[in-house]
Formats: C-alpha cells, sequence, structure tokens
C-alpha cells in the first residue's frame, strides 16, 4: 500500500515547531522571550472560536433562563397568556412528545431508505450510475428548508389531507389513533412534518452508510463470495454487521439533524399547544415553538426566560445525540463532506 | 456451456451446478433485490424533479425583469430590497467567518497538540450540530436585546456568521491537515519557519478545499431562515446602516407564507424560492467541482 489515506496521518501530527532562535542570538531573543511567546499566544486565540462559542452558547442560554424552574414547566399544560390574577403555565410536555413524535418515525425511515440507497450504490449499480445518481441525495441536503416548508405546506399538504390520510383512516381504523377524529384538507399535522423530516435527514444518513459500507474491506468480499454466498448473502451477513457503527451513526446524527429542525416543520405542523388527536392531529415541536414565540417574548411576561430553558433542553439533547453520533464514526471520512 | 466458465462468473451462473429450490431462492432473491433497491433513488429524485417543477411553475410565469431588479419602496412586488439585503447580510457575515473560520482552523491544524485540536474539532462538530433557532435564540437574546442592537442587519449578519464560522472552520482545519507530511517535513527539514510553511506551502495547496468550505458555507447561511428571522426585521427599503431593517430572501419567504394563499406575498415568496434555489443549486455545483478538482489534483500529488 503505497499510498497512506490521508486521514490516518490526521491523528498523531506534531504541532508545528518553535521557530529557532535568530542566527544573531541577540539578547532578549532567545526561548523564554516573553514577546515571543506572547505571540505565539496571540497566534493560539484563533483556534479557540469554536469552543468559546458553544461555551458562550450555553452560558448566554443559562443568564436568559434565569436558573429557576418556571411553574409547570414538566406539565403539559402550556398557557403564557392568563388573567392577571392567574399564574401562567409553562408545561413543555406536548412540545418534547411533538418533537419526538415526529423526528423518530423521520430517522427511521430516513435509515431504512438510506441503506437501501447504500446497499444498491455500493453493491448493485454499476459505479457509472451510482456517481451519477448519488449527488442527487446529496443535493436534498443542500435545499433551504423554508422552500422544503413552502413545497410541503403548497403542494404535497393538500394531497395528504385530501387523498392519502382518509384513505388510510378509512382502510387502517382497526388500528389505534388511525380512526376517528377530524383530518385537516390542508394536510397540516405530523405525516407531513414526518415526511419533510425524512427527506431531510436523508442525505446524512445515507452519505454516513454509504461510506460505512464502502469501508467494509475487499477481502471479506471476496471471501464471501468465494464461499458461494450471493451478495446479498454477504451483505446482510458480513457487510452490514461490520459496518454497524457507522449505521447507528447515521441515526444519531440525522435524529438530532431532524430533532432541531425547525422552519420546515413550523410551516407544517399546525403549531398548535395540545396533543395531536389522531395519527393525522396537528400539535408542535420545541423548535417550532421557539421559532414562531420568539417575537412577543418581549410582550408576553416570563416567555422569554421559557423559551431559554426550552433552548437547553432543545440544545443538550441535539448536542447529546450529535457526541453519540461522531464518537462512532471511527474514521474521518464522513467528515471531510463539511456541511454535514 | 463452457463459456458461462470463462472470466465472467457470476453468482447467478450457480445455476449450472446446483438446481435446487434453496439456491435457486437465494439467487433470485439477490437478483431482485438488486433490481428493486435501486428504486429507492427515486424517493430523493423525485422530491427534488417535484420541489423544482412547482416552484417554477408558481414563480416563472409573473416573474420579469422589472420585478428582479425593481426596488419599489415597500416590498410588495419587487425583489431588489430583498436582493439587496440579501448580498449585504452576506458579505458581512461571510467576511466574519471566513476571518474567525480560517485563522481558527489553520490554528487548530498547525498549533495545537493533537488533544487540545481534538477538543476543537469536537466542539466545531457540536456548532455544527446546534439547531439554527438556537443560534437564532441566542443572536436575538445576545445582539438584539443585550447589546441593544435591535432588530438590524448588523445583528443578523453577525448571527449568520456564527452559524456559517464552524463549516469554514472544519474545512479549514481540515485542509491543512491533510496537506501530505512529506511535504511538511520537506519544508520544515529545508529551513522553513513555520509561518513561511503556512503562507507559501500549505496554503496553495489547501486553497481549494478552503474554497469548497466557504461556498458551502454561503449555500447553508444564504438558505437560513431561523437566524436572520429572529434577529432582523423587514425593510421597506435597502438597508443604508448597520442598524437599519433589513429584508432577507428566507424572510420573504416565510412572511409570504404567513400572510396566506391569497396575498400578492404569497406569489413573491416563490419567486425569492425560485432565485434562492437556483443560487443554492449553483452553488452547490461550484462546490462539487472545485471538490472534484482539488481530488484530482492531491491524487496527482501522492503519485
Amino acid at each position: 500500500m503505497s499510498q497512506t489515506p490521508v486521514s490516518a496521518t490526521v491523528g498523531d501530527r506534531e504541532p508545528l515547531p518553535r521557530p529557532s532562535p535568530a542566527p544573531s542570538a541577540r539578547l532578549g531573543r532567545g526561548e523564554g522571550d516573553p514577546r515571543q511567546s506572547a505571540i505565539r499566544l496571540l497566534s493560539y486565540l484563533p483556534a479557540l472560536v469554536p469552543t468559546a462559542l458553544v461555551v458562550v452558547i450555553v452560558i448566554v442560554l443559562l443568564r436568559a433562563s434565569d436558573l429557576q424552574v418556571l411553574p409547570g414547566f414538566f406539565s403539559s399544560n402550556w398557557s403564557p397568556n392568563v388573567g392577571v390574577h392567574q399564574i401562567p403555565s409553562w408545561g413543555i410536555g406536548v412540545f418534547v412528545t411533538g418533537s419526538f413524535l415526529t423526528a423518530l418515525p423521520a430517522i427511521a425511515f430516513a435509515v431504512a431508505i438510506g441503506l437501501g440507497i447504500g446497499i444498491a450504490g455500493t453493491t448493485y449499480l454499476p459505479r457509472t450510475v451510482s456517481r451519477f445518481l448519488d449527488p442527487f441525495v446529496d443535493l436534498l441536503a443542500g435545499i433551504p428548508s423554508v422552500i422544503y416548508g413552502i413545497w410541503g405546506f403548497v403542494v404535497v399538504g393538500p394531497y395528504l389531507g385530501i387523498a392519502v390520510n382518509p384513505w388510510v383512516a378509512e382502510h387502517l381504523s382497526f388500528l389505534p389513533g388511525f380512526g376517528g377524529g377530524h383530518i385537516s384538507a390542508t394536510g397540516q399535522g405530523l405525516p407531513l412534518a414526518i415526511f419533510l423530516l425524512t427527506l431531510m435527514a436523508l442525505p446524512i444518513t445515507t452519505l454516513l452508510i454509504r461510506d460505512a459500507l464502502r469501508a467494509v474491506p475487499k477481502d471479506l468480499w471476496e471471501s464471501g463470495l468465494a464461499l458461494g454466498a450471493t451478495r446479498w448473502e454477504v451483505m446482510r451477513r458480513v457487510a452490514i454487521p461490520y459496518s454497524n457503527r457507522g449505521i447507528l451513526s447515521a441515526g444519531f446524527l440525522g435524529f438530532g439533524r431532524a430533532f432541531g429542525e425547525t422552519v420546515a416543520v413550523a410551516m407544517v405542523i399546525g403549531g398548535v399547544s395540545s396533543f395531536p388527536i389522531n395519527v393525522f392531529g396537528q400539535t408542535n415541536t420545541i423548535a417550532a415553538l421557539i421559532f414562531l414565540n420568539a417575537d412577543s417574548a418581549l410582550v408576553t411576561a416570563g416567555l422569554l426566560q421559557a423559551l431559554a430553558e426550552i433552548a437547553l433542553i432543545l440544545l443538550a439533547i441535539s448536542l447529546l445525540v450529535n457526541i453519540l453520533g461522531r464518537r462512532l464514526i471511527s474514521s474521518l471520512v464522513s467528515e471531510q463532506i463539511a456541511g454535514l | 456451456m463452457a463459456t458461462a466458465l470463462s472470466s465472467t462468473l457470476r453468482s447467478e451462473d450457480n445455476v449450472l451446478f446446483d438446481r435446487s429450490f434453496r439456491t435457486r431462492w437465494r439467487i433470485g432473491f439477490d437478483r431482485w433485490i438488486g433490481r428493486l433497491l435501486p428504486l429507492l433513488f427515486l424517493v430523493a429524485i423525485l422530491p427534488i424533479l417535484d420541489m423544482v417543477y412547482w416552484v417554477s411553475v408558481k414563480a416563472l410565469p409573473t416573474l420579469t425583469w422589472t420585478i428582479l431588479v425593481g426596488q419599489s419602496p415597500y416590498a410588495s412586488d419587487e425583489l431588489g430590497v430583498p436582493i439587496i439585503g440579501t448580498f449585504e447580510i452576506m458579505l458581512i457575515a461571510t467576511l466574519l467567518s471566513v476571518v474567525l473560520g480560517l485563522f481558527g482552523g489553520v490554528a487548530t491544524a498547525e498549533l495545537l497538540s493533537s488533544r487540545a485540536a481534538g477538543w476543537m474539532r469536537m466542539s466545531a462538530n457540536m456548532l455544527v450540530g446546534t439547531p439554527s433557532v438556537i443560534v437564532g435564540f441566542f443572536g436575538y437574546f445576545t445582539f438584539v436585546l443585550y447589546f441593544g442592537w435591535g432588530l438590524s442587519l448588523l445583528a443578523g449578519a453577525v448571527t449568520l456568521s456564527i452559524f456559517m464560522t464552524p463549516y469554514i472552520f472544519r474545512t479549514a482545519d481540515l485542509a491543512f491537515t491533510s496537506v501530505p507530511r512529506t511535504i511538511r517535513e520537506a519544508a520544515l527539514g529545508s529551513g522553513a519557519s513555520p509561518t513561511q510553511y503556512i503562507l507559501r506551502i500549505a496554503t496553495p495547496i489547501a486553497l481549494p478545499q478552503i474554497l469548497t468550505g466557504i461556498f458551502l458555507a454561503m449555500a447553508i447561511g444564504v438558505g437560513e431562515t431561523a437566524p436572520i428571522v429572529l434577529t432582523t426585521t423587514a425593510g421597506k427599503v435597502a438597508p443604508d446602516s448597520l442598524s437599519s431593517p433589513v429584508t432577507f430572501m428566507t424572510t420573504l419567504i416565510w412572511t409570504g407564507f404567513n400572510q396566506g394563499s391569497n396575498s400578492p406575498y404569497f406569489v413573491l415568496a416563490f419567486q425569492a424560492a425560485f432565485l434562492l434555489m437556483v443560487v443554492v443549486v449553483a452553488l452547490n455545483v461550484v462546490v462539487r467541482v472545485v471538490a472534484a478538482r482539488y481530488q484530482k489534483r492531491l491524487e496527482g500529488l501522492y503519485q
């Protein structure tokens, strides 16, 4: 192997050496010169940018939340605007439920479809064809979420609301949650949000799964085929178990993306502060709540504080999921595609 | 069937030796799943085509040159003011994030110990994973309220730059770390100072990848809605100072959506969406082309 992969040299790279002392060796120019170490310290400073930003964001959110739990914060009753003599209730139960109800099915679909696309692209399709098709999946990541939202609202929503959802409700009414209740004709609600989130999480899951499957050593493939297994059997029994960490990380990172997605969801989820009445029902998510309420945060007393606390919860979940997902990727390959 | 035993022996050809039902099932299953799985690409391709089709259908028939460049004082039917606003926000945000991200990436790649650099990379990844609405809320609380900048051009641009910085940081870091170790050692071994190495040797090699990162950050930034909507307010005229209201493309789409499908803003939203899509797809294509060239160059470097 004459070509060392780039990523292999990344981890154990030495920092650049200190500049050698000037040959003239004048006084005050040596190693201990405070001016030189000050310059060196200054050049370290920009490296702190990302860490500093994370720390500052957390501190600011903590400050904005005033570090106290608001009344009814862990209940499901969100009623910030109440009469003068009543205490508002800041329950986040509905929104946390709504976030999970949209993000979990979406990521399940996205991983399943991504796995199918990954298997097809790495194993079954000729290299030339997959090289032509792969950019389409990546392009899904490039489209702004507000365009997803307006397309979902104008094009997909009415189709779901008038044709698909009533049909599903009629034929699957024996399942809990499918029958009964009102079905919105605009299509706004859980299915539309899940559909959009699946599309938005698809590029990252596909990319990570594709990378993981490509990283399966050729030897394993060839020995599997030589033993008489079909391509599908090698894929199922050897390649997928071999790359399960990559697939799991695709799930985590895609979930983080779907969980934090704001604008597209805000446009199609309906934005009501109650649990969905059935699987087609409208509700709200954490991210959409912050987005939709921030402009009235100064008018309603206590709302700013509540939003900051909700933002902290969202941040904690996103960061946790992200760290878990990144930990699972052992190679740096996927990080080369920035933007994910 | 001697020809089937040539070098192009495929798994299907096993039928020749073993005609049991189980074997035929296994081979047939493999063949059919190989034909069906590629259809899943349609899940990605059809929505894109549908999106492009509908946005074009809604936007193009009414999109004229006057709408595109017209700067009528109230942004109800012309796009000139939002386009200028978008340019100004993107200019400031890109400059800020290039400065922060580029210097940060170089320092991380070249100066820090690998342990410290690992921390920086992890926090950059955490920033990328931070939902945009949190960056927006942070900008709203810090710049708009605490610093008292109000809903303004400056607040929007700085918030957007926070969102864009980690992308540039990561590509700059990666570009400098993937300069081949041999080149680095050759430069340092022949007496180059760290500064000379960074400026004269590593930067030219890393430049295409850095540019890719900047374009990519711009493509992501220009389509971002939450950080901008939370920190700016729509302006009727093009901004004349850093504290004036400003209209961003995505703001226009969001407000148009909120006005409902009967208002003229709704048509304008689709026109803005069309323009935005063209810009974003163009930036993505540029990123791909530059990345492909850079890949070739790097391959040539290794040989």
